[in-house]
């Protein structure tokens, strides 16, 4: 089963909040963290301008659902690169309305930036913080699975 | 009296200041709902997206900016702006105007922005516009106009930016053109125009800029072009030329020609003869088979020639062009590159050669390209890579050629950040295939981003359809501009070995 | 709950979502994407902000950025108005002007000198 991520999200002057989603392995599972930013699903486009904003921050994309982009300008796991090579630390993607997401993202492509797939509860409280704040800094943590107890088993 | 001497702007501006000081006890007036901002005795007034149906009463003789755009306003009153003396600024772009009557912007002797975009205009209100003398930028576009009265821009002197694109004109309206002095850019883009007439543009001698993209163009007159002496740029994209058009050879001082998506087949000698100045040339998808043996001898200034998805089979030497920076020839019928082709071009650094049928390259054909980065040969018929010339590549893409086997080894590209090669062996070569490189998996088919297929996205130049104004790159350019910062330095080499993709030395 | 798109859109738009705004316009108005703080949000307008400019093909009609010296500018190379501290001589923003022409700093343009 895919890697969990815990996403903790400072947002300025308000209590942190704690929240999970999943590696998708399109990229590296590794920790990251940066000033939250969200972009436009229409902003990582080849067409579409870098806004050249500071490295470092992490990336949050609300995915629409397809039937409302039936010509999308780039795959996801391209877009996910093109943020990356905008200066993402991280890209966060919430996949509530895309299901289709998880699939296009689990082929491994080696990208050197994770990439977080969130959905339900937890990216409704995520981007309640994006609407509702001007400022939010995010760490993501490699959640660590539960040791295999010992049995001594022989085949 | 003229309204421009001097004692008639005192007396205005005083009896101004009168008013201003009566309303001094009372702030200036700001119409209901509007939002209204003071800029030292001036005011700002955005009446934007109200709903409105007319412009609203109350409107403070200091209002030097008013927006009344995003409305419902589909008449204007004679007068509606008549004591507004300062007026600088007026938009009632996005609202249903069809028409304005004479009277409308008078008295508007300071008025320099005019915008009428996104209206339902049929014509161009000349009464309106009839005196406006310090009136500089005329938006016209998204309306229907297709109808130009040849005295249409008589009373703005002071005009230097027209917008008609996105409108219904048929033809160029040459006798409305015929007098303005100062106008410096305009854009017919975006019409149903399917000529131009000999001395169209005779009279504007100060125009720099002209938009003629996205219209019916299927010929031209030798001199259409006569007049345009300080013209620097010309998008003639998205028409149906069928002859290139020579008239540009009056052109002397233009920096940038594109006329990408025509059908122009072949491009005479001497055509550039007129055009020293010539940097950036797009003639992406405009069916050109030939071209001519000494173009480049005409063209010392090009630094871009984008050249896609044509049919050439044979290729001039480009050496004269040298200040060549960047050539696009994907997509044509090449089938050999000699060692003239792109002899002594210094400062080129990027070529692509993508999608044609190159058996064979000529060992000295790149060894005096000292600046060459980017090199994509993908999708030919290559046996052999010749070396020399190419140390200095950070992007080499020879996929899609089944013969070519060789294996490279990795002094050969000791700046090499993205190489893609026909087979997963060849990534190998260098060594461990683990840590040393970070391989990612084959680059699929279903995920090349759609406009990798597009060549003409891959263009350049500021024309509409391409917004980048330098060469618009693939992801992988990008990562070449952002290298240092994010990622660290490893080699992107595909395809990946794998499983089913074994490395040579797996098995020795 | 789908915070989709039937809800009520703002302004030119044609389709719309609660996170997102606009995706995508009325017809003839141009697409802009609009930096508030952490939100980046669609919008569709008749004429772009500041700095842009509305750029129109047959695909699609979107808001593009000037040259960073270039307060309003026609298309990406030919500035109208530059920015405080430049000078505007056809369509260039320069920090002086040339020797044969006259900085007149009233309205921050290079003038021919007159004789």
């Amino acid at each position: 089963s895919a890697q969990k991520a815990i996403i903790r999200v400072i947002p300025f002057k308000l209590e942190p909040l704690t929240l999970e989603g999943v590696f998708a392995s399109v990229a590296e599972v590794m920790p990251a963290e940066g000033k939250l930013l969200q972009f436009h699903p229409l902003s990582l486009c080849n067409t579409s301008e870098d806004e050249h904003t500071v490295p470092g921050f992490v990336s949050i994309v609300k995915l629409e659902r397809p039937q409302r982009d039936l010509h999308p300008c780039l795959s996801l796991a391209n877009k996910a690169k093109l943020a990356g090579e905008r200066g993402a630390h991280a890209v966060l993607f919430d996949i509530t309305d895309d299901e289709s997401a998880a699939d296009q993202l689990s082929k491994p492509r080696g990208l050197s930036h994770p990439v977080v797939l969130i959905w339900g509860h937890d990216a409704e409280l995520l981007m309640g913080v994006v609407n509702n704040n001007r400022e939010a800094h995010v760490k993501i943590e490699v959640k660590e699975m539960p040791a295999w107890p010992d049995y001594d088993v022989w085949i | 009296m003229d309204p421009l001497s001097p004692w008639w702007l005192f007396l205005s501006f005083s009896g101004a200041l009168k008013i201003a000081s009566m309303e001094q006890e009372v702030a200036p007036s700001c119409p209901p709902l509007c939002h209204c901002e003071e800029d030292g005795i001036m005011l700002s007034v955005d009446c934007s997206e109200l709903a409105l149906s007319s412009v609203p009463d109350g409107l403070s003789p200091l209002t030097a900016y008013l927006d009344l755009s995003m409305n419902n306003i589909s008449e204007l009153m004679p007068g509606d702006f008549q004591h507004l003396r300062f007026l600088e600024e007026l938009r009632l772009s996005g609202n249903l105007l069809s028409d304005i009557p004479g009277e409308a912007f008078s008295g508007l002797y300071n008025l320099k922005i005019l915008m009428l975009q996104n209206n339902q205009l049929i014509q161009i209100p000349a009464e309106a516009l009839r005196d406006l003398p310090n009136l500089q930028s005329l938006r016209l576009d998204a309306n229907l106009i297709s109808v130009v009265p040849d005295k249409s821009f008589e009373g703005l002197p002071s005009l230097r930016h027209l917008w008609l694109d996105d409108n219904a004109l048929t033809e160029i309206p040459v006798k409305a053109l015929n007098n303005l002095p100062a106008l410096q850019a305009m854009t017919l883009a975006l019409n149903q125009i399917w000529h131009i007439p000999d001395y169209a543009f005779e009279n504007l001698t100060s125009l720099v800029v002209l938009h003629l993209h996205n219209n019916q163009i299927q010929s031209l007159g030798i001199h259409s072009f006569e007049g345009l002496h300080s013209l620097e740029t010309l998008d003639l994209n998205y028409n149906e030329l069928v002859e290139f058009p020579v008239a540009i050879r009056t052109l002397g001082r233009l920096q940038e020609l594109g006329f990408h998506n025509n059908n122009i087949k072949a491009i005479p000698e001497k055509a550039f003869a007129g055009n020293p100045l010539l940097q950036i040339m797009t003639l992406t998808r405009a069916g050109i088979r030939l071209l001519p043996g000494e173009m480049c001898q005409q063209l010392p200034s090009l630094r871009i020639l984008e050249l896609s998805h044509n049919q050439i089979k044979e290729l001039p030497s480009f050496h004269y062009c040298q200040r060549l920076e960047e050539i696009g020839l994907q997509h044509n019928c090449i089938y050999e590159i000699g060692a003239d082709t792109f002899r002594q071009l210094t400062a080129l650094r990027s070529i692509d050669l993508g999608w044609n049928y190159i058996q064979s390259i000529h060992s000295e054909a790149f060894v005096t390209l000292h600046s060459l980065t980017k090199l994509d040969l993908t999708d030919n018929q290559l046996m052999t890579l010749p070396l020399g010339g190419l140390s200095g590549l950070t992007h080499l893409k020879l996929k899609g050629n089944p013969a070519l086997s060789e294996s490279f080894s990795k002094e050969s590209f000791p700046k090499m950040r993205v190489l893609e090669v026909p087979y997963a062996y060849q990534c190998c070569a260098y060594g461990a295939c683990g840590n040393f490189f970070k391989v990612s998996s084959q680059w699929d088919s279903e995920d090349i981003s759609p406009e990798d297929d597009d060549g003409h996205k891959r263009t350049l130049g500021l024309f509409p359809g391409h917004v980048d104004n330098h060469y618009d790159l693939d992801l992988d350019d990008f990562q070449l501009e952002r290298e240092d910062s994010k990622l660290h330095p490893n080699i992107q080499c595909t395809p990946s070995p794998g499983p089913f993709k074994p490395c040579d030395h797996l098995f020795e | 709950m789908h915070r989709n798109m039937s809800q009520i859109c703002p302004g030119g738009c044609a389709t719309c979502s609660e996170y997102n705004g606009c995706m995508s316009c009325k017809p003839r108005l141009f697409f802009h994407l609009e930096r508030r703080d952490m939100k980046q949000i669609g919008v569709c307008v008749s004429s772009c902000p500041p700095g842009h400019v509305g750029q129109r093909s047959r695909e699609r009609n979107e808001c593009i950025k000037c040259k960073a010296d270039c307060e309003a500018c026609f298309n990406k190379n030919f500035c109208m108005k530059c920015k405080n501290g430049f000078y505007l001589h056809h369509g260039k923003c320069l920090e002086n002007c040339p020797d044969w022409l006259e900085p007149n700093n009233h309205t921050m343009e290079c003038n021919e000198i007159v004789h």
